[in-house]
This record gives C-alpha cells, sequence and structure tokens, in this order.
C-alpha cells in the first residue's frame, strides 16, 4: 500500500515537459499497473461493489427499530453454515491459484467445478432461509431489519449469480482444454478467484455487523447521523 | 525503467529507426527511444452489416456518436419543459393545458433528464467514448462488446423514462430529488407508474454507465500507447477519467436508493418512510428515515456535479491551451486540482441539507469542507487566466466559448461561496438564488464548454469545418441570453421568492418581481431558440461546409493524427503512434512551427527550449 502511494505520488509530481523527463518517459509501455486487463476489471466492479454495499450497511446500522432483537437472524444456525460453505469456496479457489502458481493443472477442473457447485449450493441454502423467514413471518415488510436483510441477501445473491455466469463462461472454456493447456486461462481463473475472495469478505462484513453489533452500538450510531 | 533504457538503448534505437522512419524520414538521432511495443494488438470486431456498423456496433467512435444523439434528444425534451415551465411562470394562464400538476411533473423530468440523461451521458458517454482511445492511442476501448452493451443500457433507461409521460398518471412530479415520502404517496403527481419508471430507469441508467466507466478507466490505466504516461495525457482526459472515478463510487448510492425506494413503493418495505398518518388513518408504513434518503441521494448527488464539472474542466484547458497557441499554465496543478475537487466531493454532501433537521455540527463541518472544495477550483481558474496570458489568442468561435465558461463559471461559484455557508444558505434555501446559482455553475457553464468542444472537434468527427459566423451568432445569443436568465433569477431570489411554486401572483411581495418573471421567460425562449443555430449550422455544414483536411486548429493531441479524418475503426492505420512529449507545445522558442505534435519525437525540434510551468 505505502509503495502503491509512494508510485501514486511520484507519478503526479512528473515533469513531463522537461528534457531528462522526457527520456524515461519515453521507454513507458503504456500501462499503469502489471495486471491483466480481466484483473483490472475484477478490482474496479468490487471497487463498486464496496461502495454499494457499504452504503446499504450504513443504511441498516441506520434504520434497525430500537426493540429488535439484533441477533435473530443468527439463532437458526443456517447463516452459520452458509458462511462456512462460503469459507470453503474460497479455499478451493486458493488451491486451484496455488496449483497454478505452480503449474500444476490436474486437479484444476475438479476444483473449479467443485466451486461452482458450492456457490449454487450456497444460493440455495439462502433460498431455504429465506423459506423460513417468510414462514416465521418475517417479510421484507414486516421491518426495516428485516428488510435489509433481504435486500443484502438478494444483491449478494445477484453478485454471486454474476460471478457464476462469468464462472460458467470460464469453465467450459478450461473443461474443454487439455490439462497441459489450462494455463492458457490462468488471468480469467485469477480474476475469477479475486472475486470470489471478495464475496466472501463482504459476506463476513455482514455477518460481523449482525454478530456483533448491539443495541447500544446502533444507538451510539445513530446520534452521529441523525 | 531508465536503467532499462540505458541497458538496452541501442538494441532499441534499431527499432525505433523502424517505427519512426516512414514518419519522419531522418535517421532517429540518439535522444529518439521508442521502446518495443509489449502490450498486444488489440483484435477488433469489425463490422459486416449495417446494423452491426450503426446500431450495434462495437466502435467506441460510434458508440460515442449514439451516446451524444440520445443525449441531445433528451437534452431537447428538457429545453422543451423548461419552455413550458417559463411559460406558466412568465405568463400564468396562457398555457390553457397547465395545471399545477403537469408544472411539478415537467420541474422534475427537467430536471433529472438534464442532468443525468444529458450533461452526464453526453460528457462521460459521448466525449468519453469518443475521445479516450484517440487520445490515449489506443485502437479502441478494452471491452467493446460490454460498451456497445452500455449504450443500450442508456438508450432503454432513455426509453422507460420518455415511456413514463405516457402512463396514467403521469411522470413522477416529485421533484428532481425524488424525496420520500411524498414522491410515493397518493397526492403526489406520477405516484404511481411515473415514480416507478424513473426509478427503474435510474436503476437501468446506473448499470449501463457501469460497464461503460468500467471501459473508460481501464483503457486509461492499462491501454495506452507506448509513451504515453499518465503525465503527458491531455487534460481532457484526466478530467474524464476522473469523472468516471467519482461516478463509479457515487451511482451506487443513487442504485441503492432507487432500489430501496422501489421496494417501499412496490413491497411496502419502510427504507425511508417514518409512521405516517393521512386524514386520520395510520399507513402501513413505520420505522423509516427520509432523511436517509436525503444522504444517500446527496451522496451520489454532489459528485454528480463534479461528474458534470470535472470533464468540463479539462475539455476548456485543452481547448484553451489549443486557441491561445500556449503551453498550459500548471499542467501539474491543474491534475492535482482535477484530484482533489474528485476526492473532496465526496465530502460536502450535507451541505445541500442544511435546513433537513439533520445534526446541527454536520453543518459546521460541511460548511467548511464546501468552503476548502473553492480552493483548487479557484487555482484552475487562476490557471485558465494565466494560460491566455500573453497567449497568442485566436478569438474563435471555440474560444468565445472558452471565455463564456470561465465567466460563468467564477460567477456560479462565487454564489456556491454564499450557499456553502449555513447562515446565509438558510434564508436563500428553497429561493430562486439557489435555482440562478446551479443552473450557472453546473447547467450554463458546462453547456458552454460542451459548445466549445463540438466546435472543436467537428471538424474530426465529420471532417467539415462548422460555419464560423453562424457559431458566433449562437455564442452571443446563448451567453447574453442566459445571463439575462439568470442575473434577474438571483434578485427574485434574495427578495424571497420560493422555487417550486406554480403560481405566485397573489403574494404580495411578488409585485415588483413579475416585470422580471416575464423578460426572464422571454430571453429563456430566445437561448432555447439560439441552440436551433447550431442544428442548422450543423445540418449546412454536413452538405456544404468546408473540408477539415487533417489536424485544422494545429493541435498536438494525437486525436488529431490518425490515418484518416474522420478516424476509421482502428484509429491509426497499421502503426500505432508513439508519444515523445505532452500535449502542450505550443509556441515553442525554436521550434518551426507553433505547435509541436506529440508524436514527434526530439531529434526534429532538437533546438528548442520548453517553457518551465
Amino acid at each position: 500500500m505505502s509503495n502503491f502511494i509512494k508510485k501514486l505520488f511520484g507519478t503526479l509530481t512528473e515533469k513531463s515537459w522537461e528534457r531528462e523527463r522526457a527520456a524515461i518517459d519515453d521507454a513507458h509501455e503504456g500501462k499503469t499497473f502489471d495486471l491483466s486487463v480481466q484483473t483490472s476489471a475484477v478490482i474496479i466492479i468490487l471497487g463498486i461493489a464496496t461502495a454499494l454495499f457499504s452504503l446499504i450497511f450504513t443504511g441498516y446500522i441506520y434504520s434497525i427499530p430500537p426493540e429488535q432483537d439484533t441477533r435473530y437472524l443468527l439463532k437458526p444456525n443456517f447463516l452459520w453454515l452458509n458462511t462456512l460453505i462460503l469459507f470453503c469456496v474460497t479455499f478451493f479457489f486458493s488451491k486451484v491459484n496455488k496449483d497454478l502458481e505452480k503449474k500444476i493443472t490436474k486437479n484444476i477442473k475438479k476444483n473449479i467445478l467443485i466451486v461452482g457447485g458450492l456457490s449454487y449450493l450456497f444460493l440455495f441454502g439462502q433460498i431455504i432461509f429465506w423459506t423460513l423467514l417468510m414462514k416465521s413471518g418475517n417479510f421484507v415488510s414486516t421491518n426495516s431489519y428485516f428488510s435489509s436483510f433481504y435486500i443484502f441477501t438478494a444483491l449478494h445473491g445477484l453478485h454471486l449469480l454474476g460471478g457464476l455466469f462469468f464462472w460458467g463462461k470460464v469453465s467450459s472454456r478450461v473443461l474443454k482444454l487439455r490439462n497441459e493447456k489450462i494455463l492458457e486461462e490462468e488471468k480469467n481463473i485469477s480474476a475469477l478467484s479475486l472475486y470470489w475472495t471478495y464475496l466472501l469478505i463482504v459476506w463476513l462484513a455482514f455477518f460481523l455487523m449482525i454478530y456483533i453489533f448491539n443495541d447500544a452500538f446502533i444507538d451510539w450510531c445513530k446520534t452521529l447521523i441523525s | 525503467m531508465s536503467e532499462e533504457y540505458d541497458n538496452n538503448k541501442t538494441s532499441y534505437q534499431a527499432q525505433s529507426s523502424e517505427v519512426l522512419g516512414g514518419a519522419s524520414g531522418t535517421t532517429p538521432s540518439d535522444m529518439d527511444y521508442v521502446r518495443p511495443a509489449e502490450i498486444p494488438e488489440q483484435e477488433l470486431y469489425h463490422a459486416h452489416s449495417f446494423i452491426e456498423k450503426w446500431v450495434f456496433c462495437q466502435d467506441a467512435k460510434v458508440i460515442g456518436v449514439q451516446y451524444f444523439l440520445t443525449a441531445v434528444f433528451t437534452g431537447v425534451v428538457g429545453l422543451i419543459l423548461s419552455w413550458l415551465m417559463r411559460l406558466q411562470l412568465g405568463f400564468p394562464g396562457l398555457a390553457g393545458f397547465m395545471t399545477a400538476e403537469h408544472y411539478y411533473q415537467f420541474v422534475t423530468m427537467h430536471g433529472m433528464i438534464m442532468v443525468v440523461y444529458f450533461l452526464t451521458a453526453l460528457f462521460l458517454g459521448g466525449f468519453g467514448n469518443y475521445l479516450i482511445p484517440l487520445m490515449v492511442g489506443a485502437r479502441d476501448m478494452v471491452f467493446p462488446y460490454v460498451n456497445m452493451l452500455s449504450f443500450w443500457m442508456f438508450f432503454v433507461a432513455v426509453a422507460v423514462l420518455m415511456a413514463s409521460f405516457f402512463v396514467p398518471g403521469g411522470p413522477t412530479g416529485s421533484g428532481w430529488t425524488l424525496y420520500p415520502p411524498q414522491a410515493i404517496l397518493e397526492g403526489t403527481p406520477g405516484s404511481g407508474a411515473g415514480i416507478l419508471l424513473m426509478l427503474i430507469s435510474l436503476s437501468l441508467f446506473v448499470i449501463g454507465f457501469t460497464m461503460g466507466g468500467l471501459n473508460y478507466l481501464i483503457t486509461v490505466l492499462q491501454a495506452r500507447t507506448r509513451g504515453m504516461t499518465l503525465m503527458r495525457l491531455p487534460l481532457t482526459i484526466w478530467g474524464i477519467f476522473t469523472a468516471t472515478v467519482l461516478a463509479m463510487l457515487a451511482f451506487p448510492a443513487l442504485l441503492v436508493s432507487s432500489i430501496m425506494m422501489t421496494l417501499d413503493k412496490v413491497l411496502g418495505t419502510s427504507f425511508f418512510m417514518p409512521t405516517i398518518i393521512k386524514a386520520g388513518e395510520v399507513l402501513e408504513y413505520g420505522g423509516g428515515s427520509p432523511i436517509l434518503f436525503q444522504h444517500l441521494f446527496w451522496f451520489f448527488g454532489h459528485p454528480e456535479v463534479y461528474i458534470v464539472a470535472l470533464p468540463a474542466f479539462g475539455i476548456v484547458s485543452d481547448l484553451i491551451s489549443v486557441h491561445a497557441r500556449k503551453n498550459i499554465f500548471g499542467y501539474r496543478m491543474m491534475v492535482w486540482a482535477i484530484v482533489g475537487i474528485g476526492a473532496l466531493s465526496f465530502f460536502v454532501w450535507a451541505h445541500h441539507m442544511y435546513v433537513s433537521g439533520m445534526n446541527p455540527w454536520f453543518g459546521f463541518f460541511f460548511a467548511t469542507t464546501t468552503l476548502i472544495i473553492a480552493v483548487p477550483t479557484a487555482m484552475k481558474v487562476y490557471n485558465w487566466i494565466l494560460t491566455l496570458w500573453r497567449g497568442n489568442i485566436r478569438i474563435n468561435t471555440v474560444m468565445l466559448w472558452c471565455l463564456g465558461f470561465i465567466v460563468t463559471f467564477v460567477n456560479g461559484g462565487i454564489t456556491g461561496i454564499f450557499l456553502g455557508n449555513v447562515s446565509v444558505d438558510v434564508p436563500l434555501s428553497d429561493t430562486y438564488f439557489v435555482v440562478a446559482h446551479f443552473h450557472m455553475v453546473m447547467g450554463i457553464a458546462p453547456l458552454m464548454v460542451i459548445m466549445g468542444a463540438i466546435y472543436h472537434w467537428f471538424p474530426l468527427v465529420a471532417g467539415r469545418m462548422l460555419d464560423e459566423k453562424l457559431g458566433k451568432w449562437h455564442f452571443w445569443a446563448t451567453f447574453l441570453g442566459a445571463y439575462s436568465i439568470y442575473f434577474p433569477m438571483h434578485y427574485l431570489g434574495f427578495i424571497g421568492v420560493p422555487r417550486r411554486y406554480f403560481e405566485m401572483y397573489d403574494s404580495p411581495y411578488m409585485t415588483s418581481g413579475v416585470g422580471l418573471n416575464e423578460f426572464i421567460s422571454l430571453a429563456a425562449f430566445l437561448v432555447g431558440a439560439a441552440q436551433f443555430i447550431l442544428i442548422y449550422n450543423i445540418i449546412k455544414t454536413l452538405k456544404t461546409g468546408k473540408p477539415a483536411g487533417k489536424n485544422p486548429w494545429q493541435a498536438n493531441s494525437l486525436e488529431w493524427f490518425t490515418s484518416t479524418v474522420p478516424p476509421e475503426h482502428g484509429n491509426f492505420g497499421d502503426r500505432l503512434p508513439v508519444v515523445h512529449r505532452w500535449a502542450y507545445d505550443y509556441s515553442v522558442p525554436g521550434a518551426k512551427e507553433d505547435f509541436i505534435p506529440q508524436t514527434t519525437p526530439p531529434s526534429e525540434v532538437a533546438n528548442t527550449e520548453v517553457e518551465k510551468t
């Protein structure tokens, strides 16, 4: 990070019109970062998603009704299970990444398929949890607490579905390749892996918020912004 | 990088002679260095049919023109709505069909159209698409297919928005800020299908823009041509780039608030809906916060001002430099100011909410940040003036628009300093002073840059020069007309005339404002009509205009060095250009001509000395 900041300030102070600087600038290849366009795209999408989810979190903190039991959602253990599934997805993606780094390709296809399967399982789990919530009389319009929960999980689910769309495209290409050719897809797989890690981070942020925040903390936050 | 250069200089020079030989016809000396291409050539999808070439096209330039034309269409709709509003305000009852509901619907649609669907789409979608690949020396955007989807998503968003004129109840009339709870409650015009279509349209716009913005950012960061460092980029690109970053971070707030309000309307959630008693009956809503919507909306809404302004700042900097034949004064400072304004724009949003009932300490904080943002903005104004200072100024149509912009922006900016202070803002809030301020600073000022940019780049897009005489008529009618509208409007605000009123002639303090209101309306009709001079000029030029040839303004930036004029798909023929300097080497002592293009190697201008800046 400090290197990035140094580089940024270094860049912004360049005097491109000076002869000495021009000799250096002429050697520039035209790229700012040593990243593939796929990874660059994923980083930017994750930046946008961070803004989006941060705003939803803020709205959530702002809107929880005072009488609400803020730990209600964690009691049926379902969200714990889904969190575990997301951890597993990240674990298998990290295995894929390690294999790519070491250029060991024999397990990559299998692990990519596991990633997709677990992700669909996560989505399925979310739908079951929604059904259970509705059966217990907690609908999207019941109060702001449940409204925020539904909207967060819906957007997180959409985010995941977007990832699964690209997972489908990449995995269909990977499955057609012979093992030794899989490395050609390294940039796409790395970008996907980054995307999935982010999905876990956002989920954990939300999960921790549900777990850690108690009414006293929420009241304090409200005094700040009301 | 320089170490690598020293080690490999000889081999690089051998390759550079191959690249440059055809261009200069001279043997490059020791000072010419061209890095071998490391970024692979982009594979372009070439159109095979009329539909692929002009409808579902993947060429950023065509997409830019599509964005431009669609945005202009929405702008014309917005203009007609403003005429109808002014007709009512200046001459109440003259438009017999106009009810109060219609008036509010026109106000709302005018505001949203002009800010989002016209100015944002035109600057980022129009100029962004056309200019980014050309100015950074790329063949196209990095994801052309996604770029095409971006335009069509925008097109659908516009179609959905326009559809709201034709649904029962008409478009929403809740004001362009769409404040809940009234926006979705019965009694507000368009509170049924109208508001829903507006929210859906905004969501589509944000999704579409995100696809485009992704392209702009990655193309600028990762797909520049050799030698094009970030600090050699023209300021136009810096402005569009920073505005895109802002949009990518601010539009999620609009998306989230649109989704939440849609759910409030459709599914009965209460994100923004407090407990409401209507005619003695408690509605089903409760527990939500309208202030939360205001925070979300303005977290988008204030950066939105800079999403429009920053590309305008960048473009006008380039236009002034080219037409004053002078390097831009304080290039680095201009870049810092663009980046600084962009960053600060996320810390000023609540100055739109001084009278909302939020914590007063917030007002103190946001007044301070608002005044701080005036510092980099003022730096830019000084630098534009110092660029003009002792320049070889060409008083052509482009320059007139640039000068008009500087004056208008300073005017609008100064009234912004009034409104940024809580104690001054509170009495002026919701008066015509505010309307005059924001129209000057983010309506007329950016519009002047758009006009300057059209006159400047039209020869590149169409290969013909727009008529100068008509251009000057267009400028003076718009400039004088705009001041005839907004100077008196400030006065109306000072005497307390409130905005958003359908009719107010019964108010005793309005008697002195009646004549002014009529005058303002007449001026508004004139300014609107004056824009048709441009449309006539464009049509006339396309038919019989003087051919522009290559680089008619003798500019330095890469867009003027394409293989053909107008540029073909792929922009630069067989070889991408190689950049050796920034875009502002004008009137350099010792040079044969008063401009040195970015592609000129050092050996061709060995005895020149660029001014320090």
